[in-house]
Formats: structure tokens, sequence, C-alpha cells
């Protein structure tokens, strides 16, 4: 065992830079596995951790207080399967804040919830800013930590109640279990005209829908039918969590496991490479009398050390990375900082790169270890040099007859010299080739998502209007809609304005409140992109997101029922489909808009006129009225840029341990060619021409790997997408797929040979300057 | 026999190579020591010395291989001292030509190919380096043997092309380092003849050798070096 660990250490100090490289090669491969397997367990793992870690409700069930009352409620509290409860709780149900939209999402319905205490044993809750609610008069917001911090409670804000009740804002507080929009003493909730009645329980059996369903037979059992009016279940805000109203989830998985699959692929190829390029120094050992077992266990601890140390350190630079990266992507997917800021890499992701990394690391090296074993001693001496083999000599004459300086023919015969290290050389850039053009591919699908849904191609300047009843009690228009829209069209450079008003409404045989915008003025010509159907004609016609059409299984024709703005059903047809977020979309203003006079316009929309000055548009806007907000519609959303930092972080990463596989490679090669080398030198190579050898011997499998590697990455791309579209329950706009064109190519064909440069600059300029003299006289 | 007689030849008697004073140090190794040395136009010198003495450290120093740590090596001309890497490099190409104990040919390309290489790097268009390196194999003999590449070559065959290789540039300085030390007899034989025949054509030779046979055959001039230092010259005479 002396002999192996002596003849390792041997080795390795003969290796130096090829073991550093290895290392570094773990190191970056380990830190991306950290990191994307950290990302891929974010998407389930912190709703869970963070959900019981403030004993969410599985089950939150509200009572008719007509029917059942509030002492029958509690005693459900013991029914059998039941692990904690809170409640009952008055609710009453409030428009929001001011009909006008705010302070905080959208106008519509806005439950109060009669609550004593914050800290129940289910849906504990913690005030982040303020206090909790003790007296009559005042009221506690739900709020996502982090959206305005402990600022928000600086600022007096109030909540007017029909019937004129001012409840003042004391507190701001995050519920897990999104379980109510607000909070009040019991007194005031009843006060408030609370007619049902909440509770919530964690449930011993939770795991599935059906469980839950069987749970919550067992607690309304003695009740009189009818008394429950509703319920919702953890497992539906999970889902709403976890895929959400974005797309975004899967674009990271899906990056994620390709990653996995370059990391892996990489140090394997790294690994055997190194493995296959002792073979002579294996010959040497089996001649110093080492046995096959001997000389396999030597290349296994050459191997095995570093990796284990690089494994270890890019374990830590991954956790750093990874964590940064998980709260950055969780806040973009989930919007909730409660969930973001607890969100890390899970625990179990640690062993299994820790113990995987060298396990994989002796798999490669361990099938060129054991030919090794068997490779007799003067074979594997001579397997060390450069050998003739297959069409190669007929490749060398056609290179030496060519019109090319003689440096780059020299430099393209290599590949064909070694075709085993070729290919694995040639795989690693395709693989880094690949993931660059993916990773631009899905960039820019997600920046065109973002821009069709924000249709930056038509609308160049969106016009908010101030709403006074927000936390910082902007100024307000003083002009009416009507007034606003015709002001704006005026204005020079318009070509269509048209107006958004968003609010929530009831669809009828839907639980959740539907999230609709209506629009008017040129709202043809300002229309969403459809993924089908048509744009609406006019009152009766609504169109809607393609998540919503999935997940209520509309069609085109279906007949919806929605309630207008005074509270009456209209049946409406659903004649489209588009991707704009809002869940349906409506140009019959009067009926939702009109019909309430507190409702009015938030937004407006203004497609300028070919050549006009944006600029000047949005100051002339600004000078219209003073409740005016007007900005450019470009730039990047926060969602997206998360997600695209994500995705180029992961891509940086993975294209760096591309150029180190290359650089290793080249290092190996520049080794076996140290004797060429040397002696093209000494018949007068200049350095110059040195670096161009061995850089043309890479930039031409750069070449192929861009060749091979775009292809490819549109191909992944092209898989990938619709994939994605498919996980999410959407129909993606095409606009999304079609991404590609010749700059945006350019880039990752490009990117072959400059991870090819990349890798063979360092070792090329190496070789240049080391002594022929040297060489030549130890070769 | 050569084809051709090397065409940048200096004129008879001018100075080639002059090294004044030269040391040579490998870490603590003094390989050379106040070596200075005059080689005329048209000799053949024949560097001799047991092992280690400092032959082929001098060698390497005359062609621009290497670098003196002290005194200054000047070859047709050129203070070797005050030439860049690149500079270096274009001597060697334009100024000698090398034949080496172990051939040192590429083992990637067919024999022709190998000649016509320090042609091509000098930018002389493929059709004309092997052209010429076409010749230079049938000047030596092995114009058939073009196409085969080092291994299947004999050693004595592999030692022609790398002096074919090393005349391709029409070198004025050719320096050999042992070039019969890894040939049997009769393949040493051969090439001492070619290179007798060369220096007979006026070819400029540095030789460096253990066998004196070898010296006395090819050499007009011997030079003894022991320890890092000259210890004698002497001329050899020689029926013409
Ligand atoms: N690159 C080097 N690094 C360290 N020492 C060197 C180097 N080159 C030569 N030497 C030393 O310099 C001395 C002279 O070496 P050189 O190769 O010139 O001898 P030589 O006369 O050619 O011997 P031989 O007849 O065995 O070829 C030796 O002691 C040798 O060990
Ligand atoms: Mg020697």
């Amino acid at each position: 065992m002396r002999a192996v660990w002596t003849a390792s250490r041997a080795a390795v100090a003969r290796r130096r830079l090829q073991t550093f490289v290895l290392a570094a090669v773990v190191l970056v491969c380990s830190a991306t596995a950290v990191v994307t397997l950290g990302l891929m367990a974010a998407v389930s793992g912190p709703f869970d951790r963070v959900y019981n870690a403030a004993n969410g409700a599985h089950v939150m069930a509200e009572f008719d207080s007509s029917k059942a009352t509030a002492a029958r409620i509690a005693r459900t509290a013991r029914a059998s399967g039941v692990e904690a409860s809170a409640g009952p709780y008055p609710v009453a149900v409030l428009r929001r804040p001011t009909d006008q939209g705010g302070p905080f999402g959208l106008p519509g319905v806005f439950t109060v919830v009669g609550r004593d205490r914050p800290d129940t044993a289910v849906d504990t809750m913690k005030v982040f800013s303020g206090r909790w609610a003790t007296h009559p008069g005042e009221i506690v917001l739900d709020m996502p930590q982090g959206f305005g911090g402990a600022r928000l409670i600086d600022q007096e804000t109030h909540v007017l109640a029909p019937g004129g009740v001012d409840l003042k804002v004391v507190g701001y507080a995050t519920s897990v279990s999104d379980s109510a929009g607000g909070w009040v003493t019991p007194a005031q909730a009843r006060d408030l005209g609370a007619a049902s009645t909440q509770m919530m329980y964690r449930f011993r059996d939770a795991g599935s829908q059906a469980a839950l369903t069987a749970d919550m037979a067992v607690v309304t059992a003695g009740l009189p039918s009818g008394s429950l009016t509703g319920t919702g279940s953890y497992l539906t805000l999970k889902e709403h969590l976890a895929t959400g109203p974005n797309t975004y989830v899967p674009f990271l998985t899906g990056f994620g496991l390709l990653g996995l699959i370059a990391a892996v692929l990489i140090v394997g190829s790294v690994v055997s490479g190194a493995v296959v390029a002792g073979y002579r120094h294996i010959g040497v050992l089996k001649a110093l009398g080492f046995t096959p077992d001997q000389v396999t266990a030597v290349y296994l601890v050459m191997v095995t050390v570093p990796a284990v140390i690089g494994c270890a350190v890019g374990a830590a630079v991954g956790s750093v990375l990874g964590t940064h990266l998980v709260r950055g992507a969780f806040w973009g997917i989930s919007g909730n900082a409660l969930v973001a800021g607890k969100a890390s890499v899970p625990a179990w992701v640690y062993p299994v790169v820790l113990i995987g990394m060298p396990v994989l690391v002796v798999l490669s090296a361990l099938l060129p270890a054991v030919k090794a074993r068997r490779l007799p001693a003067a074979r594997a001496i001579s397997a060390g040099g450069v050998q003739q083999t297959g069409r190669a000599p007929a490749v060398q004459r056609r290179l030496g007859g060519s019109r090319l300086p003689r440096p780059v023919s020299l430099g393209l015969g290599w590949p064909f010299a070694r075709p085993g290290r070729t290919a694995l050389t040639l795989s690693t850039i395709v693989l880094g080739v690949t993931t660059a053009t993916l990773a631009i591919g899905l960039a820019a699908s997600v920046l065109t998502f973002d821009r069709t849904q924000e249709q930056q191609d038509s609308v160049q300047v969106t016009v908010a209007v101030g709403n006074p009843a927000a936390p910082s009690h902007p100024a307000g228009p003083v002009h009416t809609d009507e007034q606003l829209l015709a002001g704006l069209r005026a204005l020079p450079g318009a070509a269509h304005v048209s107006a958004d008003a968003p609010l929530q409404t009831r669809m009828a045989g839907s639980a959740d409140a539907v999230r609709m915008d209506v629009r008017t003025g040129d709202t043809t010509a300002l229309h969403p992109d459809l993924v089908r159907g048509r744009w609406v004609s006019g009152p009766g016609e609504v169109v809607a997101d393609s998540t919503f059409w999935h997940q209520q299984g509309l069609s085109l024709g279906r007949r919806v029922v929605l309630r207008d703005a005074a509270g009456r059903q209209v049946v409406e047809t659903v004649v489209g489909e588009q991707t704009d977020g809002w869940d349906l979309t409506s140009t019959d203003w009067n009926r939702f808009v009109g019909l309430n006079s507190t409702r009015r316009a938030t937004e407006f929309s203004v497609g300028l006129a070919k050549g006009a000055d944006a600029h000047a548009y949005a100051a002339a806007a600004r000078r219209l009225d003073p409740g005016l907000r007007p900005s450019l519609n470009t730039g990047v959303g926060p969602i997206e840029q998360a997600v695209i930092s994500v995705i180029s972080t992961l891509a940086l990463l993975l294209v760096g341990v591309s150029a180190l596989g290359v650089f290793n490679a080249v290092v190996l090669s520049t080794r076996e060619r140290r004797k060429d080398i040397g002696v093209l030198k000494a018949v007068g190579m200049t350095p110059r021409q040195v670096v161009a050898m061995v850089v043309t011997a890479t930039a031409a499998l750069g070449v192929a790997g861009g060749a091979v590697g775009v292809p490819a990455g549109m191909l992944a791309h092209r898989i990938v997408l619709p994939l994605i579209g498919h996980g999410t329950g959407r129909d993606l706009p095409a606009s999304m797929l079609h991404v590609w064109d010749a700059p945006l190519l350019v880039l990752p064909a490009l990117s072959g040979v400059a991870l090819a440069v990349l890798g063979a600059l360092l070792p090329s300029v190496r070789a240049s300057r080391a002594s022929a003299a040297e060489v030549l006289r130890t070769e | 026999m050569p084809s051709r007689v090397p065409s940048r030849v200096p004129a008879d008697g001018e100075v080639v190579v002059r090294l004044t004073d030269v040391r040579k140090d490998f870490g603590d190794c003094t390989a050379l020591d106040g070596v200075s040395l005059e080689i005329r136009a048209g000799e053949a010198v024949a560097v001799m010395g047991p092992s280690g003495s400092g032959k082929s450290t001098l060698l390497n120093l005359v062609s621009g291989l290497d670098r003196p740590s002290a005194g200054s090596v000047v070859v047709g001309g050129e203070d070797l001292g005050a030439l860049g890497e690149k500079g270096l490099a274009l001597f060697r190409r334009h100024r000698v030509g090398m034949v080496f104990q172990f051939f040192h040919l590429l083992d990637d390309l067919p024999a022709l190919d190998n000649v016509a290489l320090v042609g091509q790097l000098d930018g002389l268009g493929a059709r004309a380096a092997r052209q010429r390196a076409t010749e230079l194999l049938e000047g030596l003999g092995i114009a058939d043997r073009g196409d085969v590449h080092p291994a299947s070559l004999s050693g004595g065959e592999r030692q022609r092309v790398a002096v074919a290789r090393a005349l391709m540039n029409r070198p004025a300085l050719l320096l050999a380092d042992e070039p019969t030390g890894a040939l049997d007899t009769r393949s040493g034989e051969a090439v001492v003849e070619l290179l007798t025949d060369l220096h007979a054509l006026g070819q400029t030779l540095v030789l460096v050798t253990h066998d004196a046979r070898l010296a006395e055959r090819c050499a007009s001039r011997v030079v003894e070096v022991v320890d890092g230092r000259i210890a004698g010259a002497r001329a050899v005479r020689r029926d013409r």
C-alpha cells in the first residue's frame, strides 16, 4: 500500500496542472450540482417547510353562521383526525379599502376575519410591521413580507368599510394559509356584518385531496346540512405557488437537469482522459514490478484525492451560490418573501453531491484503469505516444499539401491523430455550446414572453393613474376617464390609446375570484397576442388567458356567467385565448366599470405613431393631468430578471466547466506532443506559430462543436419549451419558440470557438515558451 | 549524393561562428566555462570529449536553441544574444540545419512532409516545398521512401530524412549531434559518407561525436571539450 501511495503522490506531482484542472472541474461541477439540485428542490421544498413551520391550515373552512352556532363549530376541533385547529372566527366580506383599487391589489371582494391573536395553533402568523388589532376601529392587513417592510406602518392608512366604519391600519402580517385579507377584533368583525364563520384545521392525514375530503366529512358529520359553505385546501395553494401565475419553474428545472447531465459527462470525460493519458506511466509502473491491482489503485488514488477535495470545496461554493439563487428564484416565482426568505438548498443535496460526485469520479476512472490493468507493459509504454490509425495518414498528407499556413494545417491534423481524445474534447465543447444555446434561447423566450405579456411591440407608453388611497397618497386625476382618454389621444404622436380597469369578479362554477381586465378605447388596435380564436368584437364576448383557459377547461364559444359591476349576472362568450396574464379580458366598459361610479381606469396604454418620440409623449402626458404617471413600456420585469439571472448563472457555470474540460484536453495533448513541439521549434517554428498551431487544433474542434452544439441547443429549446407549456397547463405563444434570428445564433455559434480558444490559449502559450533544448534533451 | 550544393554558402574562410568567453550554467552546474571558438566557412569541425563535458550544450548555443549565461555567440554575423525568441526561431529556420542522435522526426507526417515542413514554415508553397524535398530525398538515395511514416523507416533511413530536413532551407551551417549514435555500424557508415560528401561540396559542418574514427573521416579540425572547457584543437590532415 505504501508503494501505491508513493507512486500516486509522484504521479500527482508530475501532473500538477492536470491534477489542478481535475480538482477544478470537479469543484465547478459539484457547485453546479448543488445549485441545480437545490433549485429543483426549491420548487416544492420550501413550501412544505415554510408551510409546516407556520402551521399552515390544511383546510380552511367557512360555515354559514345562521345554520351552525360558533359553539357547535368549535366542537368540530375534537373530531377524530384533527391534529390542531384555530377558530371559530367571524368573517365579514368587505369591498376593498376603497373601490378604486388599492392600496394593494384589485378592487373587489375583501375578506376581514375577526381574530383575537396572530399566534394560533394553526395559521401561526407573525406581525412583521406594527402590532395586532386589539381594539375596535383597528385592522391588520395581509401583506407579503418584504413588500415595503417595516416602513409601511409609518404612513397612516385607513380602510373605509361600508356604513362609514373607519378602520385604522395598525399592522401588517403574512398568513401562509392565505386566510384573510385583513384581521380585526372579533367584535369588530361582527359589527361589520359577519355572516359566516372561519375554522382552520390541520389533519393527521393530509397527504392528498382525497384524504382531506375524508377528514372534512368526519369534521362536518354532526353539523346541520348546508352549514359548510366553502373550503380551501393547502394543496391548491401549494400548486398555485409552485406553478403559479407564471411559467418559469419548469424553465429552471429543465435547465437544471441539463446542467446536471453536463456536469456528470464532463467529470467523466476529464477523469477518464486523465487515466488514458497516464498509460505510458502505467507501463513504467508495471515494468517496475507493480501488480495489476496496485496499478489500478495508483490510478484511483491519483484521481480520487483531488476529486474529493474539489468536491468538498465545490459543495461549499454551491451552498452559498445556491442559497442566493434559490432565494432569488423563489422570490421571483412566489413573490412571497416569507417563503423566499426561508428558502435554501435542502440538506439532502449535500450528501448526494458529496458522495455522488466522488463515486462518479471513481467509476469514470475505473473503466480505463481496469483496461490499464490488462495492458501489457510494453504496449502501455508505446500507447503513450501518438499513433497512426485509420484514415489519419491520408488526412495528414492532404493537409500537408493544402494552401493553409503550415502551423494551421499541422494543428488541423492533431484531432485526427487521437480520435478518442478528440471525441471526448468534442463532446465537452458540444455540451458547452448546447448549454449556451439553450440558455440564450430560454432567456430570449422569457424576454419574448415578457414582451408579449406587456405588449411592448404595440404599446410604447403606459400611463398609470394615481390612486390617492394608496400608501404613498399620490395625487389623483382631476379629469374623468373619458376626458383622459380623449386627452391622451389628442396629444401629438398618439396613434392608439386604450384604458384598463383591472378588477376581481366571480364566475359561476368557480370558487376562486376571477381576475379580469376591462378595456376601452382603441382596444382592437392594442389587443394582446392571441394563441387561438379572435379578439372580442364587442360586449358579451371575452378572451381568456391560457392558464385560466386550461384550468377551467374552456373552449371557443363557451358561455361563462360573470357578475357585472352592479352585482348582476351576465352571460359572456369566450372567443379567444391570449397570454397577457389576466384570467379574462372584456371590452364591456359600461357594464363592468361604468355601472359602478367608484371604479375607474387605473392605466392607459398608448401605441405611438411610427417615429413618434416616446419621451416627448410621456412628458406631454404628465402635463395633461397631475394624476397621470406615464412611463415607457420597456425593460424587463423583476421576475424575468430573476429567472434570467438564474439561467445565466447556470449557463456560465456550465460553460466554465466546458472551458476547463477543453483546457484539460489541451493540456493533455500539448503534454503528449511536447517532443513534436520541441522539434518544430528547433527547426524554426516561432512562438507565435506554435500558439497558432495549438489554438487551431482546438479551434477546429470548436467549430465542429458549434456546428453540432448550436442545432442541438435549438432542438433542446424546441423540445423543452412545449414541455414547459404542457407542464404548466398553458399554451405558449408561437413567438416564444421562434426566438432565433441571425444575431442571436452568432453568439452560441461563436461560443464553441471562443470556448476552444479560451481553453487552448494558456496551454499553447506555455508550450510555446517551453525550452526546445530542454525537451529534446529529455525526450 | 546530394543533387545540389547548398546555395547560401559564405565565402571560404569567412568566420561563420564566433564564440567569445562563453559560459553556460544550469542551476549550480556549469556546463561550459570560458569557451572561445571560431569556425570558418567551409570547415568541418568535430567536437569531441567525454560524456557530460558540454558538447551538446555547445552545439545548442551555436544553433540558437539555448542562450549563453555569459559571453557572446555570433553566428553568420548575428549576435544570438541580441535576438528575441522569434528572432532565434527565424535564425534556426534560415541559418542552421540540425541533425540529432534520435532523429526527432514528426511521427504524424510521412518522410517527404517532414522535410517539406521546414520550407512550408517559412511560407514556401506546398507544391514547391514538396518538390525540393523530393529532390533532397533523391539526392540522399531515399526518394522511394517519401510516402512512408518514420515509424516504418529504418534508423539509417530516418537519419537521412533528418539530414534532408536540415538541408531544406539551405543553411549556412549544418549541426549534427551524435548523428550515428543510434545507428548500427553499416547505417552509420552511410550517414558518415553523406556528411563527408556534403562537406566536400562546401557545406560548413559542426559535428559532435564520441567516435574518433568518425571525426577523422569527416572533420577538418577536431575540438576537444573537457569539463566545459576547450582542452585543445588540432587540424586533421586529409588527402583530398
Ligand atoms: N538542461 C539542462 N539542465 C541541467 N543540466 C544540464 C542541462 N543540459 C546539460 N546539463 C548538464 O551540463 C553538462 C553538459 O551536458 P551536455 O549534454 O552538454 O554533455 P555532452 O558532452 O553532450 O554529453 P554526452 O556525450 O553524454 O551527450 C552535464 O553535466 C549535464 O548534466
Ligand atoms: Mg550530448
